[in-house]
């Protein structure tokens, strides 16, 4: 019996480790077998190529780290030309391709086509990536229309279907909610939080988008409390992320009420850690006779 | 193939108060290092745990061991410059692709500051063929190294002024066939502005995270788009690279 089965909604998981979009690579493979991760998400793509923000495009601040990175992507026909066949190879585990689109209709577009693609075991729906114009955000922060395109491109796919939230928004209730009517399958959040950080001996923002995405170590407790306050309202898993290093920072998850978490700013700091990560789970649980599923959900008050 | 691997620190040796060699013994790694390679490198203690690596070039190979110079600048260089011999140090690496290789060649090297480690790495592997002149630039007296003829901002060192001062005279003397360069952006340049149309390899510097290219951190104007210093880089042919984005 494998302590650390998990689910995502349509998803049986080996392992509760995810990774961040747009952090992780099968370079990492290099380091340490695949087989310690659940689910494999890919960094977002969009319907077009984008190049990315000019530079600075990172800042380590106190306790984390600020991006603007821009969703840098070789668009939907690179993705499936270049990449995909490439992980499709490579991977062992579930693979789930992000998404982000600039309409209700690009977004519908960019999954029927990806439909169409054998070896995709799901999708995140990246509403909320704050370093861009038009993708992202725009999206993300209004339930009325996280309701509706989440409608829309539920009625488009079987496989699991996980829309990816913002913390820059008043109610994530509200939108965890709307996502979760619309048809979401799972939710996956946060996304990162807007940060910006300015040299103050010249006056300039370190960063060319001065007002970018905070992730790391420094934005856990907010995380945390949005991946608590989002499993009292809705019914659906929640992949947790947000500043997670440690084993214990995701049992903190787990408790909140996340039923998997993934790791992403934390690689950059230690290639290894989703090993350590996945290996202090098994140790605690066993040493407690406790598997997963005992603890999602049960912090007490 | 890149490792990531805690290896006990083999020497610490002070330069001046701002620079230090950092060794380590790893005879895999020395047997695949070549110049303008890098490694990503933090000290393994605690106050460090949850801090970014910090990208530094590989200085010198002898024998098993490696060697960083590094500056010390912030917590993180400051927290390396600190390790004693047996300390842990987290290495990952190697990463980039170092210099192209010549041969028979008039070969000019030059580096402002901190860019100084990786051409003196590559002199190394190129003097044996090459017929090689080797400028290079400081702030003061403290960012001098051994070469061939030193620029300093005051002049405390070697000649006064910018080591692009010293390039524009030796292209007037001399037939140089191919230009290496690592420093700062402006040097860097100035420099590709100086000697284009030669053949020009620069090393580029950028704020790096994940250093094995999944981030996208690291880009710069380089080609048609961006190219990351950790994948692509971090030597470019400097005909490549955007200055005017720069």
């Amino acid at each position: 019996m494998n302590p650390l089965a998990t689910s995502l909604g349509r998803l049986s998981l080996e392992s509760p480790v995810a990774v961040a979009s747009g952090t992780f690579g099968t370079e990492y493979f290099d380091l340490f077998p695949q087989a310690v991760l659940g689910l494999y998400i890919s960094k977002t793509i969009t319907m077009e190529p984008r190049e990315g923000n000019p530079p600075t495009r990172l800042y380590e601040t106190e306790a984390g780290l600020l991006n603007a990175i821009g969703l840098q992507n070789p668009g939907l026909q690179g993705f499936i030309r270049d990449e995909l066949p490439r992980l499709r190879d490579i991977l062992e585990i579930p693979l789930m391709v992000s998404f982000s689109g600039a309409s209700q209709d690009e977004f519908s577009q960019i999954l029927e086509t990806l439909e169409r693609e054998p070896g995709i075991s799901g999708y995140e729906v990246n509403v909320s990536c704050p370093n861009v114009e038009r993708e992202g955000i725009a999206f993300g922060a209004d339930p009325d229309v996280v309701f509706s395109l989440t409608r829309r491109l539920a009625a488009l796919t079987n496989k699991e279907l996980t829309v990816k939230l913002s913390p820059n928004v008043t109610d994530i209730a509200a939108i965890a909610q709307a996502a979760e009517t619309g048809g979401a399958t799972s939710l996956s959040l946060i996304n990162t939080l807007y940060g910006m950080a300015i040299d103050w001996k010249t006056g300039r923002s370190r960063i060319s988008r001065p007002v970018c995405g905070y992730s790391g170590t420094g934005i856990k407790p907010v995380a945390l409390a949005l991946t608590y306050k989002t499993a009292q309202t809705v019914r659906i898993p929640i992949l947790a992320l947000g500043g997670i290093f440690s084993w214990q920072d995701a049992l903190e998850f787990f408790y909140a009420g996340a039923s998997s978490i993934a790791v992403g700013t934390a690689f950059f700091s230690d290639p290894l850690v989703a090993v350590k990560l996945r290996d202090g789970l098994v140790d605690f649980l066993n040493s407690k006779g406790l598997s997963l599923k005992d603890i999602i959900g049960k912090v007490s008050l | 193939m890149i490792s990531c691997k805690t290896l006990p620190l083999a020497e610490n040796r002070q330069l001046n108060a701002s620079y230090r060699v950092l060794v380590v013994r790893d005879a895999e790694m020395a047997a695949n290092c070549r110049p303008g390679m890098f490694c990503e490198l933090k000290a393994a203690v605690p106050e460090q745990e949850r801090k970014l690596f910090k990208p530094v070039s590989v200085y010198g190979v002898s024998g098993d061991e490696v060697s960083f110079l590094i500056k010390v600048i912030g917590p993180g260089t400051a927290s390396l410059a600190a390790l004693q011999p047996g300390d842990p140090l987290q290495v990952l690496g190697l990463l980039g692709n170092g210099f192209p290789i010549v041969e028979n060649k008039m070969v000019l090297l030059v580096s402002g500051g901190v860019g100084y480690p990786p051409l003196a790495y590559l002199r190394e592997f190129l003097e044996s063929d090459n017929d090689i002149h080797f400028l290079h630039g400081g702030a003061c007296a403290e960012d001098v190294f051994p070469c061939d003829e030193v620029f300093t901002d005051d002049g405390c060192a070697g000649k006064r002024g910018f080591v692009t001062d010293g390039v524009d005279k030796l292209l007037a003397e001399k037939n140089i066939d191919v230009v290496f360069s690592c420093g700062p952006l402006p040097m860097l340049k100035k420099l590709a502005q100086l000697v284009a149309p030669l053949p020009h390899y620069c090393s580029l510097e950028a704020y790096m995270a994940c250093g094995v290219g999944v981030c996208h951190g690291c880009a710069v104007p380089v080609g048609e788009d961006y190219s990351r210093v950790c994948k692509e880089g971090p030597v470019f042919e400097a005909a490549q690279v955007r200055w005017g984005e720069i």
